[in-house]
């Protein structure tokens, strides 16, 4: 049975002569990749969670803090925000959230484009809310309410702009305000969301 | 052959806490661990077709043919179908999931080795590195956050992780602060409201801070002792360091729902403390159903409780 | 105690070479097929049974919290204690489980899982017995009957249902149905009559459009039409067939019926993502086979394997090419 010295060395030969390169194999390649997930998260903004860094539960930047808003864009420079999202597309959105490059966004919008969208034909107005909560008025946007209707058909060509913003949250405990801060903001044209 | 068990007389005596003991140590490491390790890639895969496809294969291979389970190629598709879906879903998989692919590689090489000795060093020596690592580079990461060493990551989760309600609502935190905060939140959100100044005042809790502070220094004590005790490789400070990490494993999976790390961590405890602390990994043994039924949906009922 | 997996082991290599060949290397000058009847012929039938059916209770089980933790549970328990397979407590955990899960969310059971919590009480009450003989009467007449019952009154219902007799519900689901679009592009049904049927369709469920008389021309293909005609004539005939070649009891019809059955297997749970059913189907027919047909029993071994492979996702990649 295994395990017995006299049995010929024929698995994995190659490691018959570095008996330490199956011990230490493994731990190297965790600490390169930590080091990588740790780099990304700093410098490119990948959530602490993923990656294979040990980050789980060591900041608040992830995805409890971070939110898109999307928009369909016209030629005239009105958009529009799209807030019936299909299943789909929200997991979309929580991927590219996860890692916030233009790659994972660029996704989301395909996914966007691959759905006719119809509007309301009322404009709703955005309401002012002040730092407790309370509404202050209206602001001087309004947009009209967008909500899926139908798949696209492949041969359709998509119409306008898809603008995605990448929002961030962070937390003040000793004044318990809570501040969020347009990160970054993602414009796609129609023919890169073509399918 | 008698195809029925005529011993359940027997069973009373059999689940006694010395046999427990003693049936822990008659178990054979390699054997023991590459079990636990097959449950773990069956139970908590990677979320993805490649790899649960090949974990319910060798499964099923595994039970009709319970020999394979010490061939290095059977561990090998494992390791090779998480290494290629880590390499596809690299920035979206889970920190966890990369130590699931580690260890399915150091089972790989446990069982490439011929000579027992060389297999049971590949494991000792793994778990130990892992257990370390994983620590170690947790504390690092979280007292190199602003976020968490203020407390506000803890009083932030508090507020606006479900995970974190049922949870709040056991320390005294009313979920009707966490919907209110996350109602509040949702002006950011939303583009049919225009926050002035983006800046909104959460209605928070004192209750709140407190357990934040409490469980951001527990958290970072626990787990930078574990870490550090373990590197110093003696019987003494490894007895304290196993103490503590099964009081991780048994306290951290019942709030926090990842089970697969439970389950590896606890493993990687009972590839040290096996030989050498029997009842410290009788306790080990006693972990895995533990965390199997953490699965209950405790949440809920706490929720459903009138305060 | 000896370790879990070398007890097991030692045990199916005593089987395997009490009934092996004189060099105790039974599959010496075998073709591999050869050697998988051989291995297919030496396996404990109940320990066979058990074993494929705990897979089934972890793999496709019930989709509630409570029947996953005690299928795992159970799954840990016979990992480290195989023994308790053969307990009846162990399949009356997994029988009464399943039975709670199905008194809590009935209607929304699929019908297979009904067919899985039944399968566990048979193994409850096949394990309560010591008898072997009295333990093969059960388990035999059990795969037999369910087996006759899925397909008959599968048959029956299908039968007395115009729209499947009239082939309208395949060709249905090959327009709307997502599982039915990468088979229809197979066989040369173009995805985009699916979506201009799907698109046509939204007018009907949308309460911004008002179809007039509530009726509405779908474009269609004939040979969706063709197609649907042959599914339903061929589903309903090979159902019928197996169910009624069961039930006589006799060695050469059994023997059609298992054919049968493993093309249907083989052929159904490809296009149809239930395999959970498939499965148990699969147990049922190696449970009549084993001992009475050595090639076929050999033949479900291996539909286990493609039904677990029937799980890539092959319709994706046909969307897309």
């Amino acid at each position: 049975m295994n395990g017995s010295s006299d049995q010929p060395d024929h698995q994995l030969g190659f490691f018959r002569y570095s008996s330490r390169a199956l011990i230490i194999c493994m731990p190297i390649v965790a600490l390169v990749i930590a080091a990588r997930q740790v780099y990304l998260s700093n410098y490119h903004g990948l959530a602490v969670w993923k990656g294979g860094g040990m980050g789980m539960f060591a900041s608040m930047d992830g995805q409890a803090n971070r939110f898109a808003q999307l928009f369909i864009t016209q030629s005239d420079g009105t958009r529009q925000p799209l807030t019936h999202l299909l299943r789909v597309q929200k997991d979309a959105i929580d991927n590219a959230l996860n890692y916030p490059v233009r790659r994972n966004f660029l996704a989301v919008a395909k996914s966007i484009a691959t759905i006719e969208w119809a509007s309301s034909p009322e404009r709703m107005p955005v309401v002012l809310i002040d730092s407790k909560g309370e509404p202050a008025g209206r602001a001087s946007e309004s947009y009209h309410m967008m909500a899926p209707f139908r798949p696209r058909s492949r041969d359709e060509k998509w119409k306008g702009n898809i603008q995605i913003e990448f929002w961030k949250m962070s937390y003040n405990p000793l004044t318990r305000t809570c501040h969020a801060t347009l990160a970054q903001t993602f414009a796609f044209t129609p023919d890169e969301v073509q399918q | 052959m008698s195809m029925a068990e005529p011993s359940q007389g027997n069973w009373a005596r059999r689940f006694t806490l010395e046999a427990l003991i003693k049936s822990t140590q008659q178990l054979e490491l390699v054997q023991f661990v590459s079990l636990l390790t097959l449950f773990l890639a069956v139970t908590f895969p990677f979320d993805h077709w490649l790899f649960i496809i090949t974990a319910r294969v060798c499964l099923f291979l595994f039970l009709i043919f319970p020999i394979i389970i010490r061939k290095p190629a059977f561990w090998a598709a494992l390791a090779l179908s998480a290494t290629v879906v880590t390499i596809l879903e690299w920035a979206t998989t889970d920190n966890h999931k990369y130590l699931l692919l580690y260890w399915l590689w150091v089972v790989v090489f446990c069982h490439a080795a011929v000579d027992p000795d060389q297999k049971r060093r590949v494991l000792v020596f793994n778990a130990r590195f892992f257990l370390c690592f994983v620590f170690l580079a947790a504390v690092a990461q979280k007292l190199s956050s602003p976020s968490y060493r203020s407390g506000e990551m803890f009083e932030y989760f508090l507020y606006c992780d479900p995970r974190f309600t049922a949870f709040g609502k056991l320390v005294g935190i009313d979920p009707k602060v966490a919907d209110a905060v996350q109602k509040i939140l949702d002006f950011f959100k939303s583009p049919f409201s225009q926050v002035i100044n983006n800046e909104l005042l959460l209605p928070g809790t004192d209750r709140a801070r407190i357990v934040a502070l409490a469980l951001t220094f527990w958290d970072i004590s626990l787990q930078s002792l574990i870490g550090v005790l373990f590197l110093w490789r003696r019987t003494f400070t490894d007895k304290i360091a196993h103490l503590l990490l099964l009081f991780f494993v048994f306290t951290t999976y019942l709030p926090a729902p990842v089970f697969g790390f439970g389950w590896i961590l606890a493993i990687w405890g009972l590839i040290l403390a096996k030989d050498r602390f029997p009842k410290i990994s009788a306790a080990y043994f006693i972990s895995f159903p533990a965390i199997l039924l953490y699965q209950l949906p405790w949440r809920e009922w706490v929720l459903g409780m009138n305060s | 105690m000896k370790s879990a997996t070398s007890a097991r082991t030692s045990v199916i290599s005593r089987r395997q070479s009490a009934s092996g060949s004189p060099t105790g290397r039974p599959f010496v000058g075998s073709s591999k097929f050869g050697a998988l009847i051989e291995f297919a012929r030496n396996l404990d039938l109940f320990e066979t049974v058990s074993l494929l059916t705990l897979v089934l209770t972890v793999i496709f089980g019930f989709d509630h919290w409570l029947f996953h933790i005690v299928a795992r549970i159970c799954l840990l328990v016979f990992i480290l204690w195989p023994r308790s397979l053969r307990t009846p407590v162990f399949w009356l955990a997994l029988a009464l489980t399943g039975a709670i899960t199905i008194i809590l969310t009935w209607e929304l059971v699929d019908n297979h899982k009904y067919l899985l919590d039944y399968w566990l009480w048979v193994l409850f009450m096949v394990h309560l017995f010591a008898q072997p003989q009295r333990q093969l009467r059960i388990i035999l007449f059990n795969a037999r009957f369910f087996l006759c019952l899925t397909f008959l009154a599968a048959s029956a219902q299908k039968l007395a249902s115009p729209s499947y007799r009239s082939g309208e519900m395949f060709e249905y689901y090959l327009y709307v149905d997502p599982r039915f679009a990468a088979f229809g592009k197979l066989i040369g049904i173009d995805p985009s009559v699916g979506e201009a049927v799907k698109k046509r369709t939204m007018f009907l469920r949308s309460p911004f459009a008002e179809v007039q008389g509530n009726d509405i021309q779908i474009v269609g293909s004939n040979r969706a039409r063709v197609a649907a005609l042959m599914m339903t004539s061929w589903d309903a005939s090979v159902q019928l067939a197996i169910g009624l070649l069961l039930l006589i009891r006799r060695q050469r019809t059994d023997q059609i019926a298992h054919i049968l059955l493993l093309f249907f297997i083989f052929t159904t749970y490809i296009p149809a993502p239930v395999f959970g059913f498939g499965w148990i189907l699969a147990v049922m027919g190696l449970t009549l086979a084993k001992d009475k047909f050595p090639k076929i029993g050999a033949a479900y071994l291996v539909s286990f394997f493609a039904i677990l492979l029937y799980q890539l996702p092959w319709r994706e990649w046909v969307l897309k090419s």
